[in-house]
């Protein structure tokens, strides 16, 4: 008979404050069976002074979205205790004070499941924490829920710092960092090193290169220039600002003046309550690069909107982008440049090293068999011949600066473009555990700089 | 002779697609190489996700003929294996004649461009 194991919330401090959490809620019946290090469980958690008053705003002011969830170390069937979870307000509110000893579940291990990493008794913790993009977004289902201008996810033991990952790619650096339920758990499960995952949405803009250099270098005084040239836009626009151009409006602002890059982090884990810095690896889309872009005629700062998002706007912020704007052509050797004075800023500021996801560049869809009927240059109207051209481009720079390249397109050919990545943007399950995998890898390699950046190992993972 | 050319699956899960711009009318003489028409491929029904997976190709001639007759007009969405457009190997043949077979074309992937009926980027 398999000896069933108590599952313990195990350890975690923030030194000056008491951790409270709510009731648990589960993601799963009684009886699931669950992976080694799958998420079956999560709880709100807040942060309450030990003292009742505070020298300087708590270290999640901004985040009202704080959740721990729950992993086993070990594989097996989990059995639940239902009296843990108070249901109604109590599984939103917090009202229990975070006990170590506590025991939410039981599970009977796998056979052969006792080689594992740490107490098997003791859950592994996921903690996430979201930003909201307006105070208003609140949301009480599942995990992380609401509408975030910024997300994340870290875990560590007792003794380990996280290395951050702040991805600021569009699809394809989402599906692979956020993963299928937005809450990192599929990053969680795939490594057992301790790692904080930070995710940015590509809306309402886009991570374009000039956008993030407009963010990495704008002054206060610079973003206030901005919002009055808006608000004074929408007081003269004939056209009345609708509540869409209201809405958009504000969240384009909220955005600006942020800078995600240089942005540091709280956490709190079994170490207690830290300050982490700016994310070491920022990982990147090649996909996101248009080749135009609007730039602010007067104030210089650019805009890019993806097409499916540029529908929230009303019809007062699209007047606005016409009349203040104009489109600006980018060549493959300006989005060169952009990449180059982008990897040295963030090495020179934060320190932190660039991770870029290449393009798929080949097709099953065309039946291309000859070129003559396209004029040159090519790269200018066939979209497979772009991404070769700009997938070079990348190589062109990791010669000769720190850049990680994931071989998007090396991938997709190697399990199945067609299958797993239909339209060249939006991978399957599979291809995204690969990318994960060759992301850890090089995050692995981060941790450990003696060993270099040698090659990642695609084809293990692919294998 | 009659070609006829169909909506052809240019992406396993589409059901159809859009004409985005035409290079060619009824009457046209066309050339090995001369453009016909770009689509968009729309898969945002079959994968439920707010990002709509749209990609863009564009329909090359890949024999000489004559453009006879053709079905389309921007923004209009054609069926997989709808038929578009009759073709003739001369200028006046009866095109109520059964089509011998498909029109010989290309089809390419394209970058996004302001001559779309989906509109420039901004």
């Amino acid at each position: 008979m398999v000896r069933a194991v108590e599952l313990h919330l195990g350890p975690l401090h923030a030194a000056g404050y008491n951790i409270l959490r709510s009731g648990v809620r589960w993601l799963y019946d009684s009886g699931h069976h669950c992976r080694p290090n799958e998420i079956f469980a999560f709880c709100n958690i807040t942060l309450e002074p030990v003292s009742g008053r505070l020298s300087g705003p708590p270290p999640f002011a901004e985040e009202l979205e704080l959740q721990i969830a729950f992993a086993s170390r070990v594989g097996g069937r989990v059995s639940i205790d239902a009296s843990t979870a108070r249901g109604g307000y109590l599984s939103v509110r917090t009202v229990d004070v975070w006990n170590p000893d506590t025991v939410i579940a039981t599970i009977e291990p796998d056979p052969g499941a006792d080689d594992v990493a740490g107490d098997p008794s003791r859950l592994r913790l996921l903690a996430l924490a979201g930003r909201r993009m307006t105070d208003l977004a609140v949301t009480h289902s599942g995990l992380l829920p609401g509408w975030h201008g910024r997300s994340r996810g870290w875990w560590c033991e007792a003794g380990e710092t996280p290395v951050t990952l702040l991805s600021l790619g569009v699809c394809d650096a989402a599906g692979l960092v956020l993963g299928e339920d937005c809450a990192f758990a599929e990053m969680f499960e795939a490594t057992q090193s301790a790692a904080q995952m930070v995710y940015v949405p590509d809306h309402p803009l886009a991570p374009a290169t000039p956008l993030l250099l407009d963010q990495l270098q704008r002054t206060p005084a610079q973003f206030e220039a901005i919002a009055a040239d808006l608000r004074g836009f929408f007081e003269r626009s004939t056209t009345p600002p609708t509540a869409n151009d209201m809405i958009f409006a504000g969240t384009v602002l909220s955005v600006m003046q942020r800078n995600p890059i240089r942005d540091g982090y709280n956490v709190f884990s079994a170490n207690g309550l830290t300050r982490l810095g700016p994310a070491d690896a920022v990982l990147l889309s090649l996909a996101v690069e248009p080749t135009a872009i609007l730039r602010h005629r007067k104030l210089g700062h650019h805009i890019h909107i993806m097409r499916h998002h540029q529908t929230a706007a009303g019809p007062a912020f699209k007047a606005w982008l016409a009349d203040s704007f104009e489109p600006v052509r980018r060549s493959v050797q300006d989005i060169k440049l952009d990449y180059e004075t982008l990897i040295d800023k963030i090495a020179r500021t934060t320190g932190g090293r660039v991770i870029i996801l290449n393009r798929m560049s080949t097709s099953g869809y065309e039946d291309v068999s000859s070129y003559l009927p396209f004029d040159a240059p090519m790269s200018d109207t066939l979209s497979l011949v772009a991404a070769k051209e700009w997938n070079l481009m990348l190589e062109d720079i990791a010669d000769e600066r720190a850049l990680d390249i994931v071989d998007v397109d090396a991938i997709a050919a190697d399990i199945g473009g067609g299958e797993h990545l239909p339209d060249g943007i939006h991978q399957s399950g599979l291809m995204q555990k690969v990318l994960r995998r060759e992301v850890l890898s090089i995050l692995a390699n981060l941790r450990q700089p003696e060993i270099g950046h040698a090659e990642t190992p695609r084809a293990a993972a692919v294998r | 002779m009659i070609y006829e050319f169909r909506m052809p699956l240019i992406v396993n899960q589409m059901t159809g697609a859009t004409l985005e711009c035409l290079y060619a009318k009824p009457g046209d003489s066309l050339k090995m190489g001369s453009k016909l028409f770009d689509l968009s491929i729309d898969l945002g029904s079959v994968f439920a996700q707010e990002c709509p997976p749209v990609s863009f190709f564009r329909v090359v001639m890949r024999e000489a003929a004559w453009l006879r007759k053709l079905e389309l007009v921007p923004g209009k969405f054609s069926q997989v294996d709808e038929e578009i457009a009759i073709f003739s190997t001369t200028p006046d043949e009866d095109i109520d004649e059964p089509a011998t077979r498909t029109i010989r074309t290309t089809v390419a992937g394209i970058v996004h461009h302001d001559g779309m009926w989906t509109g420039s980027q901004w």
